[in-house]
């Protein structure tokens, strides 16, 4: 019984994030006088537009930013929306895409290293319940982890999603018409994705090989104040 | 008569949102199940009463509709299992901190979810006094909300105008009416009890606006000689008195008239301590002083008034009507009209059991109805002993019975088995007798056997 490889051809599906809640990840990263503000979170796109206003005001009041930031806050959400709903309308083919997910990122003192693989395809998905049940399991203590984990997941998501907006941009646009099967191929041609084909073969087992086992198991990390600060300069120095 | 100090273990009046109330201390351990581990803080966390019904497992009624995004099946992962999660972070979050407040941005830092979502159980909560609750009065309630409309001006009805229009019933309002300036509403107090607004609205969004005239423009004293002479001229005719008054309407007059000093000649719900203060506060006082004491004097019966709302927001309408009726009415007339009503109604009792005994002809003499009927009840009562005694007989009886029956059985029990064991004994016999038969045989047989040997040899 082989597997075909061209089993299953999705029709195009309207541009939406491909996890249950259509929530679109937010990077903020301003700076006036000399004053940084650094900020990254979810939000959803069918609130209404007020909410923006109020959640900048709540930020500034709450955090005691200079006025100015206020202003910026908005106008950095809103043209991150207005992104997001822009590719809105359009199509985007997702074919059968699992993707390594690789998440790097130090929240205060936590340094959180991981890879696992995400079904694209799957639009019951739910990075939030996933960030929150890797925080518990690992026992991490500082709950600013658990969102940073989500965002991250998302904003992987969102780029890939992107990006297949722009593979099926491409190939309406060539004259050539193209069989269903080729979808499938032109999205693979991104490199990312795997194959399913070759993962899940009668062959080839369904369990790791030993070399990989490293790479996808998750490492929590807890940094001393020295080492936050001295991690902290090298970025700095990067950004520059 | 203090009103300003918080009672605590007193009172349990609900209001529907101001927290300038009489509160509870509720130590958390009260209110959770043992899922929370008890705060390190040694302080007792306050939370109004109104919000007594909080509990860390469940999700009550007024939060399915405050929050009807969470309960609406939409999404599938906007379900109350995450509004839960986020509920119950949130308060932990702030009784870990307290008795620092927590503002919005570090709950929704530690929070995984969309922060509008976030951000509406947070004001929730804040707006329940379940978080960032101080017991002092001054604490407003949605004070963010009120510099938002100041801000973006909204044409909101929260200014200050001479007549505020109900929107539910289109009747002016008086006394106090509830404003929510979310939906732009103006609800009169009856409208609001009577929960007569849209569906979708609940009644924390509102906020209560008292209109006495007092706070508004307050009683000068030329005003208040022109209503004495009116009065003296006029007596009950209140009308008159109000034209002669320019400016006020006949309802003004009369509770200005109650609140002076002299007034509780003439009310019968005597505001008399408010009074008696009053007039002390008016005695040694100057003109430009006077209108701000009466003021003062005034504002404890407008503080009255504002506890005297109990079980405002009952679901039961009736009892929410009583209670709306009884806080304009003041409490002596509330009570008096109580105790008429309760009088009235063991009357009617009366007349129930005495027409019951089936006394007709002595309808007509109170007294004497009252003596039947006790003695119908005294009658009563010996049947009803008489029956008791019968069916106590009668058990006892049955009981004999019963046990006269196991009597027999086991008698008859005891004869089987004597029987049982003589038949026993027999076969045992029998048997002994088989076994010396059959041993005879055997020792015959061998005795024969070796006559018969020692035969043939």
């Amino acid at each position: 019984m082989k597997a075909s490889g061209s089993s299953g051809w999705k029709g195009p599906v309207k541009f939406r994030m491909p996890t249950a809640e259509n929530l679109v990840p937010i990077r903020l990263d301003i700076q006036f006088e000399g004053q940084r503000y650094k900020d990254a979170f979810t939000w959803n796109p069918s609130d209404p537009d007020n909410e923006i206003v109020l959640f900048a005001r709540r930020t500034v009041k709450d955090l005691k930013l200079p006025p100015a930031f206020f202003t910026q806050i908005s106008q950095s959400i809103q043209s991150q929306l207005a992104d997001f709903r822009a590719y809105e309308g359009q199509d985007m083919y997702t074919g059968e895409k699992i993707i390594p997910i690789k998440l790097d990122l130090r929240v205060n003192q936590t340094l959180i290293k991981d890879q696992f693989l995400w079904d694209l395809n799957n639009f019951e998905s739910d990075p939030e319940e996933f960030a929150r049940t890797l925080c518990k399991d690992l026992g991490v203590e500082d709950p600013e982890v658990g969102p940073a984990v989500a965002f991250a997941i998302r904003e992987q998501l969102y780029e890939i999603a992107v990006q297949s907006v722009s593979s099926a941009r491409e190939s309406r646009l060539s004259k050539k018409s193209r069989r269903g099967s080729d979808y499938g191929s032109a999205s693979k041609a991104s490199g990312l994705s795997m194959d399913l084909v070759k993962l899940f073969s009668f062959k080839s087992s369904v369990v790791r090989k030993r070399k990989d086992l490293d790479i996808y198991e998750p490492m929590v990390d807890l940094l001393t104040n020295e080492e936050v600060d001295a991690l902290e300069a090298r970025e700095e120095r990067h950004a520059r | 008569m203090a009103t300003d100090a918080p009672i605590p273990g007193g009172s349990s009046e609900i209001l529907p949102t101001t927290p300038s109330n009489p509160i509870i201390p509720e130590t958390p351990s009260a209110s959770s199940n043992s899922l929370q581990p008890p705060p390190s803080s040694s302080a007792c966390i306050y939370i109004p009463s109104y919000s007594r019904w909080f509990s860390w497992t469940e999700i009550n009624e007024c939060e399915s509709r405050s929050l009807p995004e969470f309960f609406d099946s939409r999404s599938t992962s906007k379900n109350p299992r995450f509004y839960l999660y986020l509920r119950n972070s949130i308060i932990k979050q702030y009784r870990d901190d307290h008795p620092s407040k927590i503002s919005f941005t570090d709950v929704r830092r530690t929070l995984v979810g969309d922060v509008v979502s976030i951000r509406r159980v947070f004001d929730f909560l804040d707006s329940w006094g379940l978080i960032n609750y101080s017991g002092s009065a001054s604490a407003k309630p949605l004070k963010w909300d009120d510099k938002e409309s100041v801000a973006s001006e909204p044409p909101s009805t929260v200014k200050e105008s001479t007549k505020r229009i109900c929107n539910g019933c289109k009747s002016v309002c008086s006394v106090a009416c509830f404003a929510s300036e979310k939906y732009e509403l103006t609800l009169c107090a009856r409208c609001y009890v009577r929960g007569n607004y849209r569906v979708g609205i609940n009644s924390s969004e509102f906020k209560r606006v008292e209109l006495s005239e007092e706070s508004k423009t307050g009683w000068s004293e030329k005003e208040t000689l022109l209503l004495l002479e009116a009065v003296m001229h006029y007596g009950d005719d209140w009308k008159k008195v109000a034209s002669h008054v320019t400016g006020r309407t006949e309802k003004d007059c009369v509770s200005q008239f109650v609140k002076l000093p002299f007034g509780e000649q003439f009310a019968k719900d005597s505001d008399s301590e408010d009074a008696l203060e009053t007039f002390d506060q008016i005695k040694g006082s100057a003109d430009p002083e006077s209108e701000g004491r009466v003021k003062d004097g005034s504002s404890s019966p407008d503080n009255k008034r504002m506890k005297l709302t109990p079980l405002a927001d009952a679901s039961n309408p009736i009892m929410a009507q009583a209670a709306f009726l009884s806080a304009l009415a003041g409490t002596k007339v509330g009570e008096a009209a109580a105790r008429a009503a309760v009088t009235a109604l063991s009357d009617v009792d009366h007349e129930a059991d005495k027409n019951a005994g089936g006394d007709p002809n002595r309808q007509d003499i109170n007294g004497n109805s009252r003596n039947d009927s006790e003695r119908a009840v005294a009658e009563a009562k010996s049947l009803v002993e008489k029956e008791e005694k019968e069916v106590e007989g009668a058990i006892r009886e049955i009981v004999e019975v019963e046990m006269m029956k196991i009597r027999d059985r086991i008698v008859h029990f005891e004869k089987l088995d004597m029987e049982m064991e003589r038949s026993r004994k027999q076969l045992e016999d029998m048997k002994n007798l088989l076994f010396t038969d059959q041993l005879n045989i055997y020792f015959h047989t061998r005795r024969s056997r070796k006559a018969e040997d020692r035969a043939e040899c």
